[in-house]
């Protein structure tokens, strides 16, 4: 297990390296270098090459990765152009709210998505089935800034049943520890916070769900239609088990292998996909920032974004990767 | 009264007939060999009696007594999941072992008495607490039989759990010695291996060790040995036939092999087509075949003091070309004593002790 472990932190850093090369890339390539951004106009051709030497971009092209490289492993990804504080800062301050946000998206999405995705299966033709797999059809069509919206209008507006914007009622006292509000409330015993934290994430967490749940409601479904056939499932029958039994240890764990796969993937392009809900729902995540730095040009703030989204990935794909390990003796085993 | 007693059993796949009205008996300690080629409804016939297969609709339930072709107006084609039988059988659909989408039940009907109880009318629940404890199943692939994210020691406790009552060290112990009893070395660390770590044979004696657990009265196995070599063939027929033995198990053994049926069974029922064509003690019917097609499987078993050179008789055509048997025997089309009376109406089963379903067996013997 350690072996794995390590082979594949391995191939992470490869993946890490890889894409520090394309960003790296992707930044030389822009048009106009910074010194036309950070000088006036009017600069002289002399004043603007003696920038350049001073920020090392006459050096060779490998030297200057190596910088490059050097400062974001320090998490130095220089300043926003907009707010003109670092955007390591700005990033570390918005990142609780969505990875808040899309935990609870992903447990709203794995709390009813794989029930329903069973059932679907074991009631195969059926109203449930159909509604399900339509459902779910639907789900994926949605957009999800329409989503949100309508969610808004008709449950926050019309019906005055959930909060419509930000995390917290206005005003609110709140004790900042890992910066998941709803956690944070449950730590510290504020528990009318962690309410409050709690009625504010519901509607942006149920738009952000619709996805993720459709593609688990699938996956779970085409899963267990698999598993279900295979003859070990008919010995654990003859074995003359109890349902429960045959449905926890014999279906439910062979079938968790492909939909565990799936949700780290999921969770991960959650996290990208929060731009959206978050704008509309003024979470004050990383989306309204990234949003922000899309339309203002904001580069070193849109490179940290695609780092730290990057390295997120990479984090979830090894956790993945482990829980198959897991989950499978098979992967386990195999060298 | 026997210990099993199927009579009329009837299992119908949608439109397809699977098993036509087959009955036969297992005596306590005796072996009874089910014997036929792929699609006979050997197979069929053991999961019906096993209760696992797949449900019909709850209107033709399995009380239901009315003739199965009653079931001919809904196109389903036969269940998958196994269930290779029903891909061969005469009325069958084209569409060849693919799942039906509406789960394609089977419709079952006649009586499988274990013991004086109707297995067949049981209640779910009441078939579940019975199987795994007095009747047992031996599947044919060992290699996907068991489940391979679970270790082994663990399938064999869930069943002593569950029937037994024995729970933590003490089931763990009666695994071990349930391995240890269908001759796997090391049986304490091998409870905590997982199905890819063992050889095919290991996992046909764990899923022995699984079926014997709780000391069933009747075992069933169907074709415990095709998946396996040849060598481990041997041994795990020889571990079938101690426990039978030593426990007085009643073994119902589903074979196509009648080199198996000579070395094990005591008595043999030979199916075609969904129904038996010839049942009759081993030696009898080893002596004395009636039925054309026992012939023809006797015929077309290799034979060593014969040259090399000389050709195999096997039976001509596939199980695909027959005719329904209300017209007529089913294997007429490849029979090669067929006459106008075969093809006149339903043949019988005649006899008692060495029953057979021809017509012209007079003629041919």
């Amino acid at each position: 297990m350690l072996r794995y472990t390590v082979k594949r932190l391995l191939q992470l850093s490869v993946a890490l390296l890889g894409l520090s090369l394309l960003l790296f890339a992707w930044f030389k390539a822009l048009p106009g270098g910074p010194e036309n951004r950070l000088l006036p106009e009017n600069a002289t051709d002399q004043q603007r090459e003696a920038l350049r030497a001073s920020l090392g971009l006459d050096d060779p092209v490998w030297v200057q990765y190596g910088e490059f490289l050097g400062r974001i492993v320090r998490f130095d990804f220089g300043s926003s152009l907009s707010s003109g504080r670092p955007v390591a800062t700005e990033l570390a301050d918005r990142l609780p709210a969505t990875i808040e946000l899309s935990l609870a998206a992903m447990v709203i999405a794995v709390g009813i998505g794989i029930p329903l995705g069973y059932l679907a299966a074991k009631r195969r033709g059926t109203w449930l089935d159909f509604t399900a797999v339509s459902g779910s059809l639907l789900g994926t069509c949605i957009p999800i800034f329409f989503l949100a919206a309508m969610l808004k209008v008709v449950f926050a507006q019309e019906l005055g049943l959930l909060p419509t914007a930000f995390r917290l009622s206005a005003g609110a006292q709140y004790t900042d520890v890992t910066g998941l509000r709803v956690l944070d409330g449950l730590i510290t015993g504020e528990f009318d916070v962690a309410w409050d934290a709690l009625l504010h994430l519901v509607l942006p967490a149920i738009a952000l769900s619709s996805i993720p749940l459709a593609v688990i409601v699938r996956i779970t479904r085409a899963s267990v239609l698999d598993v279900v056939g295979e003859d070990y499932v008919r010995t654990a029958d003859a074995k003359g088990l109890k349902p429960a039994t045959i449905r926890g240890r014999h279906v439910m764990r062979n079938a968790m292998l492909p939909i565990a796969t799936i949700i780290g993937l999921l969770l991960g392009s959650l996290f990208a996909g929060a731009v959206l809900t978050e704008s509309v729902f003024a979470f004050g995540g990383i989306g309204s920032f990234v949003y922000q730095a899309t339309t203002e040009r904001d580069y070193p703030a849109l490179m940290g974004f695609i780092l730290v989204i990057a390295v997120f990935y990479v984090v979830i794909n090894l956790i993945v990767d482990l829980s198959y390990g897991f989950l499978d003796p098979r992967v386990r085993v195999r060298k | 009264m026997a210990l099993l007693e199927v009579e009329d059993l009837r299992v119908a796949f949608g439109a397809s007939t699977a098993v036509d009205g087959v009955s036969f008996a297992v005596d306590e300690g005796k072996v009874v060999g089910l014997v036929g080629e792929s699609g006979c409804g050997k197979s069929v016939t053991s999961l019906a009696v096993m209760g696992l297969l797949p449900k019909g609709r709850p209107a033709k339930g399995r009380k239901a007594s009315q003739p199965v072709q009653a079931a001919a107006s809904e196109p389903v084609g036969p269940a998958g999941g196994g269930l290779k039988a029903a891909a061969a059988v005469p009325q069958a659909a084209p569409a060849t072992g693919r799942r039906s989408r509406r789960g394609g039940g089977a419709d079952v009907s006649g009586r499988a008495a274990f013991d004086g109880v109707d297995l067949l009318s049981l209640a779910p629940a009441a078939m579940r607490r019975r199987r795994g404890r007095d009747l047992a199943m031996i599947f044919q692939d060992p290699l996907s039989s068991l489940n391979p994210v679970v270790p082994i020691g663990r399938q064999i406790t869930e069943v002593l759990e569950r029937h037994r009552g024995l729970k933590g060290d003490k089931a763990a112990k009666e695994a071990a010695h349930l391995l240890d009893r269908v001759g796997i070395p090391d049986p304490t660390r091998r409870l905590k291996e997982y199905p890819h770590q063992l050889s095919g044979g290991m996992r046909q004696r764990v899923l022995i060790a699984i079926a014997v657990a709780c000391a069933p009265r009747l075992l069933i196995a169907d074709e415990p040995t095709t998946a396996l070599d040849v060598t481990i063939q041997a041994q795990i027929l020889e571990l079938l036939k101690d426990l039978v033995d030593t426990e007085g198990t009643a073994l119902l053994m589903i074979t196509h092999d009648l080199g198996v049926v000579a070395g094990l069974c005591d008595e043999v029922n030979v199916l075609y087509s969904g129904r038996v064509v010839e049942s009759a003690p081993v030696r009898e019917l080893f002596a004395r075949p009636t039925h054309p097609y026992t012939i023809g499987l006797l015929g077309s078993i290799p034979r060593l003091d014969l040259g090399i050179h000389e050709p195999l008789t096997p039976i001509r055509g596939s199980i695909a070309d027959v005719i329904r048997w209300k017209d007529g025997c089913a294997f007429a089309p490849r029979c090669d004593r067929v006459a106008e009376a075969c093809v006149a109406g339903e043949p019988a089963l005649r006899g008692d002790l060495h029953a057979h379903r021809c017509v012209r067996a007079e003629e041919i013997a």
